[in-house]
């Protein structure tokens, strides 16, 4: 059985519904990647399976709220900012909620146990100890006015109980294995002080602090160069071959996704439309999303000037699951039968939910 | 694709966008949307509401003249005990005999032509010197660079000063009368809004679309009033309502210190205020009348502004 | 003349910025460029102090680029974040005052150019943003975001240049019912679509795109990189696109400039930069894009850089590379390399030929 079993998520943020039947699973030492375009429901299926989305029954949804950023409001009692280790981070049912609260439903089990039925409690003693979270901002996610060390220090302290000098060599050990120079000087020193990538390791080091068995990455090299970028990827890469953390890897750059996962799932309006072994994926990619994303994106080994095949419309041309394939608009298959009813998620290995996808193969 | 099919498409996708909040309008519709359903600025525009109708047409629906001494009988012959609220005078009388709840009616009209002219004085002179400061300091080069800083430490100087202390000042200047009390409270808002505007405009400046519309070869002038004030004004307009709070409140403040009207007949809140504390121990009704409805216009004023201020908050519109 | 014979004409003699004497030669290389731009210099002072601003060093974000950009061709400048692509696309538009150097467009001297003439020229050469929202007046909807630069430049009556308006939004695929429309009512392509429109109402030379898609979704960037493809044909003009994404530029350009730290470091066709790079930086750059392959990904050869991008406000002595740079020896702290012909066309700033 798999470390981590999503199963079902469904995230309604009063009428619009964000993430809308979603189901994939991620196995120890894996990395999954969760792929597709901005708002598709990839940050709020991450912070759902978190337990970070803002609970009960929702008010009036606001949308383009971030929830990110929400979620960082919510645990902004915290010194560390990010989810990873904030026990404040879930008021259920209360706290500031001007945008409104959010109706999961669904499973996600870890290890056995359902997340999204445990009290607030005990899931913040999981957090933090055994998944762990990495923002795209790294800046927004990091408490300003505390130096690094004192929110490496306070986690360890929280999950591990080390105090005082065992945890601050424990942090310089920490900031050593992701790549910091001088860790023991960096302790000092605030999150302004540090250069982006920096400040992106700093977050992972507290990420990896308590040796989670899963970390989530939402968009964590969105925000940064190419050749930071590279560092790290290789560092994430590296923490999954030697710990065997699993990663669950959130982006839209199909090329991290190539280099990166050994599975990857595709997200269309809160929906999985394909989910495949990455070489299958990129080999044989079957729905037309999937297609149209890979015909989308220049790339530097193919001939110059090789024209690109956009995906035509924008993700504002949608049609709700219920009454047919939400792609629709954009499809240049588009049949009858696409709009004939709800399209199912057919295979196992190569799952995709399109009804037209046996005729073209 | 059949007509047939892309017509099907369309409603589909339709009902799809129904089933989402409708998000079409202009910026302010949106912001008039969410203050309808915000149960503070509703609030806040049912206390405006009703005072403004009060103000307007106070002397005509006050039962009796603010000024006759009607029962002056009654009064003057027990010294300091006034008759109170009964039922030919609601809110009883004053010192001199006159109808408390007339005077209470006809003087909202004063109150509010206080609040309004001194905020009016203080947004534009402030909105002026604001505007000039910007605009100088962003398209006037070196020259516009020196005017932005003169005029910004003068009001950076005024803003240092207590706004009580510049109103006396204006007010021992002037003396005591109605037009001191509107230009004193008027005066000490005018550093307000010029920051304001100035830190409003400059964040605009700053904008992408400003600098395309320099692009473009739009000339500076048409960019600072086309592009950058319709833009600023927003912050500015809410903190007029809220300045509005302060003003009837300071301006209440200075006819209690006798800055105000000196004629004693007549009716206005704060003035009423000022007669009314020889007789605190007495009658304090008289001083909470006019309190209370000082402090409930205020806070009128005051809920109105900060919903309007939420309602326009940019983090909180559509980013679809 | 009527109208309607107005909106057949293409080309309206009453856009006065329209240079229809303008040879319509393919850009052979015997045609000066259209755009030169000669040891531009940006920096900007960094003042300290509260009462009495001192300045205390300069940032210098652009520190002399040289480049020339041939009439209907499209230059990429790519580098990492902070280098100084948006102070150089800027200080050639003249939106940043340059601290040095010489910018020529076809015959004029822009960086001469002052006030109200400075103003007009304005009309031939424009500027596409890189956050689509952010540079439409959120209340100026599109008409009005259409015809004002027509209306400041004195272009035509209210009617031809909504004529005009409605033509430019058929260019760039938006049908004339948005023209009512206000800024925030559209999706993030669509937004962008009316930037590059307004850019297009006054038909200039040059189009200088900042991050033209890097706000955009993967599957919007690719109809909006396409957009700009068709419209250089088909108005003939000019591109000097910057981007951080080496895709995008390889995609775009047809000449490419691999800027570090305020200065060009190598300078070649498309072609070559990609195939033969010879800048240890522009190898690592090309190195570190992970591409949508699978395969190739398990192969892919990785120059994984050392460390940040140093502070431009106190470059590194001699090359300004250095720090980061593989390949670094003890010459390279000591000198400068010089912008040198490594191959024909083919401009690089190393002291080795790697
Ligand atoms: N707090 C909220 N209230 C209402 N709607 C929300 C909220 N948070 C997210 N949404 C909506 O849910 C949908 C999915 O959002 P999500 O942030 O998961 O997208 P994403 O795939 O992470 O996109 P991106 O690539 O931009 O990060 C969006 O349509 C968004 O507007
Ligand atoms: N107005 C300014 N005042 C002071 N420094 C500035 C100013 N504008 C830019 N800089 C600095 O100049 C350098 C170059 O900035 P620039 O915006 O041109 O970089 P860029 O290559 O476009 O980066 P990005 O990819 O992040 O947009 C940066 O170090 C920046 O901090
Ligand atoms: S189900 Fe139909 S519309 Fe949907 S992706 Fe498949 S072919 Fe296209
Ligand atoms: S000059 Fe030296 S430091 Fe600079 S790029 Fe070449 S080898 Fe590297
Ligand atoms: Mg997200
Ligand atoms: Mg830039």
């Amino acid at each position: 059985m798999a470390l981590l079993e999503v199963e079902d998520l469904r995230v309604a943020f009063g009428a619009s519904t964000a993430v809308d039947g979603v189901s994939f699973a991620v196995e120890q030492g894996k990395i999954v990647g969760l792929v597709g375009e901005s708002g598709c429901g990839k940050s709020v299926t991450s912070l759902a399976v978190m337990g970070l989305l803002p609970r009960g029954r929702a008010a009036k949804g606001r949308k383009g709220d971030q929830p990110v950023q929400a979620a960082a409001e919510e645990v902004a009692g915290g010194s560390v900012k990010a989810a990873v280790a904030a026990p404040q981070a879930v008021p259920a049912g209360g706290g500031r909620r001007r945008g409104g609260g959010a109706d999961v439903s669904g499973r996600a089990v870890f290890d056995g146990t359902d997340l999204l039925s445990l009290p607030p409690a005990a899931m913040r003693r999981r957090r933090g100890k055994d998944l762990a979270m990495v923002f795209q901002d790294p800046l927004s996610s990091l408490n300003p006015v505390v130096p690094i060390g004192r929110q490496i220090t306070e986690v360890l302290e929280r999950h591990r109980g080390l105090k005082g000098d065992k945890a601050n060599k424990e942090a310089a050990s920490l900031l050593d294995r992701v790549g910091i120079p001088d860790p023991v000087r960096r302790l000092k020193e605030y999150p302004h002080q540090l250069s982006g990538g920096m400040r992106q390791r700093v977050l992972i080091a507290i990420a990896v602090a308590c040796a989670p068995r899963l970390l989530i990455a939402d968009e964590p090299t969105t925000a940064l160069d190419v050749t930071i970028q590279a560092q790290i990827l290789e560092l994430l890469k590296d923490l999954v071959d030697h710990e065997g953390t699993a990663l669950l890897m959130i982006t839209h750059d199909l090329g991290v996704v190539a280099g990166m996962c050994d599975e990857v799932n595709v997200l269309y309006s809160g929906r999985v439309v394909e989910s495949a072994p990455v070489r299958e994926l990129f080999a044989r990619p079957t729905h037309p999303y999937t297609v149209g994303l890979l015909g989308s994106i220049p790339r530097l080994d193919l001939p110059l000037h090789e024209p690109l095949t956009p995906i035509r419309g924008s993700i504002a041309d949608v049609i709700r699951w219920k009454d047919g394939c939400a792609f629709a608009p954009r499809c240049d298959r588009v049949a009858d039968a696409c709009v004939a009813g709800e399209p199912a998620l057919v295979g196992s290995a190569h799952a995709h939910r399109c009804v037209m996808a046996e005729e073209v193969a | 694709m059949t007509i047939a099919k892309i017509e099907k498409l369309d409603r589909l996708i339709e009902a799809s966008v129904s089933a989402r909040e409708a998000q079409t309008g202009s910026l302010l519709r949106q912001s008039y949307r969410r203050l309808r359903r915000s149960p503070m600025a509703v609030t806040g525009a049912v206390i405006v509401g009703l005072f403004v109708v009060v103000a307007i047409l106070g002397p005509w629906i006050a039962p009796y003249d603010p000024t006759a001494q009607t029962w002056g009988r009654e009064v003057f012959l027990n010294r300091n005990i006034f008759p109170g609220p009964r039922a030919e005078n609601w809110f009883g009388l004053d010192h001199l005999g006159r109808d408390m709840f007339s005077r209470m009616i006809v003087g909202a009209r004063q109150t509010l032509l206080v609040g309004v002219v001194a905020t009016l004085i203080g947004f534009v002179a402030g909105a002026v010197i604001g505007g000039v400061a910007a605009a100088a300091g962003t398209f006037g080069g070196r020259w516009g660079e020196r005017v932005e800083a003169v005029l910004m430490r003068t009001v950076d100087v005024a803003l240092a000063i207590p706004m009580l202390l510049l109103a006396l000042s204006v007010a021992a200047l002037m003396g005591p009368s109605l037009s001191t009390v509107m230009v004193a409270v008027g005066v000490a808002q005018i550093p307000i809004f010029a920051r304001l505007l100035r830190g409003s405009m400059l964040a605009q400046a700053h904008s992408d679309y400003v600098l395309a519309a320099v692009s473009l070869g739009v000339p500076k002038g048409r960019i600072v009033v086309s592009h950058i004030l319709p833009n600023s004004l927003g912050p500015v307009i809410v903190q007029a309502t809220l300045v509005l709070a302060t003003a009837i409140i300071e301006a209440a403040a200075l006819s209690y210190l006798g800055l105000g009207n000196p004629d004693p007949g007549s009716a206005e809140w704060g003035t009423m205020l000022a007669d009314a504390q020889r007789f605190l121990s007495g009658a304090p009704q008289l001083a909470i009348y006019p309190a209370v409805a000082i402090i409930v216009t205020a806070l009128g004023f005051t809920l109105l502004g900060e919903a309007m201020r939420e309602s326009l908050d940019p983090r909180l519109r559509s980013q679809e | 003349m009527s109208t309607e014979d107005h909106a057949l004409q293409d080309e309206s003699p009453q856009v006065p910025v329209q240079r229809t004497a303008e040879p319509e030669l393919p850009a052979a290389s015997a045609d000066p460029a259209l755009l030169e731009v000669e040891d531009l210099k940006v920096h900007f002072p960094i003042r300290r102090g509260v009462v009495v601003e001192r300045t205390v060093g300069h940032v210098r974000a652009v520190d002399g680029v040289s480049l020339q950009v041939a009439q209907g061709g499209t230059y990429g400048l790519v580098g990492e974040s902070g280098c100084g692509k948006t102070t150089f696309g800027r200080a050639v538009l003249r939106l940043e005052e340059p601290t040095g150097g010489r910018v020529r467009l076809g015959d004029d001297e822009v960086t001469s150019l002052k006030g109200e003439r400075l103003r007009k020229f304005r009309s031939r050469m424009q500027m596409v943003f890189q956050d689509p929202l952010g540079s439409l007046n959120p209340r100026h909807n599109v008409d009005m975001l259409l015809s004002e630069p027509l209306k400041v430049h004195g272009v035509g009556s209210k009617e031809e240049r909504r004529k005009l308006a409605v033509e430019t939004l058929d260019a760039v695929g938006l049908p004339k019912t948005v023209l009512e429309r206000f800024p925030h009512e559209f999706s993030g392509g669509q937004r962008q679509r009316l930037g590059i429109a307004r850019a297009l109402m006054l038909r200039p030379d040059l189009i200088v795109c900042d991050e033209p898609v890097s706000a955009l979704d993967v599957s919007i960037q690719a109809q909006v990189m396409n957009l700009l493809d068709e419209l250089q044909g088909e108005f003939g003009l000019t591109y000097l696109v910057i981007a951080h994404d080496l895709a995008v530029v390889r995609h775009l350009s047809d000449r490419v400039g691999v800027m570090y730290l305020g200065k060009l470091v190598e300078e070649a066709d498309s072609e070559s930069i990609y195939e033969h790079p010879r800048h240890p930086y522009t190898k690592a750059l090309l190195s570190a894009v992970p591409q949508p392959d699978p395969e190739k990904e398990a192969t892919r050869e990785r120059i994984i850089l050392k460390g940040d991008l140093p502070s431009p406000a106190n470059p590194p002595s001699g090359c300004r590379f250095r720090t980061r740079c593989p390949w670094a020896q003890d010459i390279c702290a000591e000198q400068e390399p010089e912008w040198r012909e490594a191959a024909s066309g083919h401009k690089v700033a190393c002291h080795f030929d790697l």
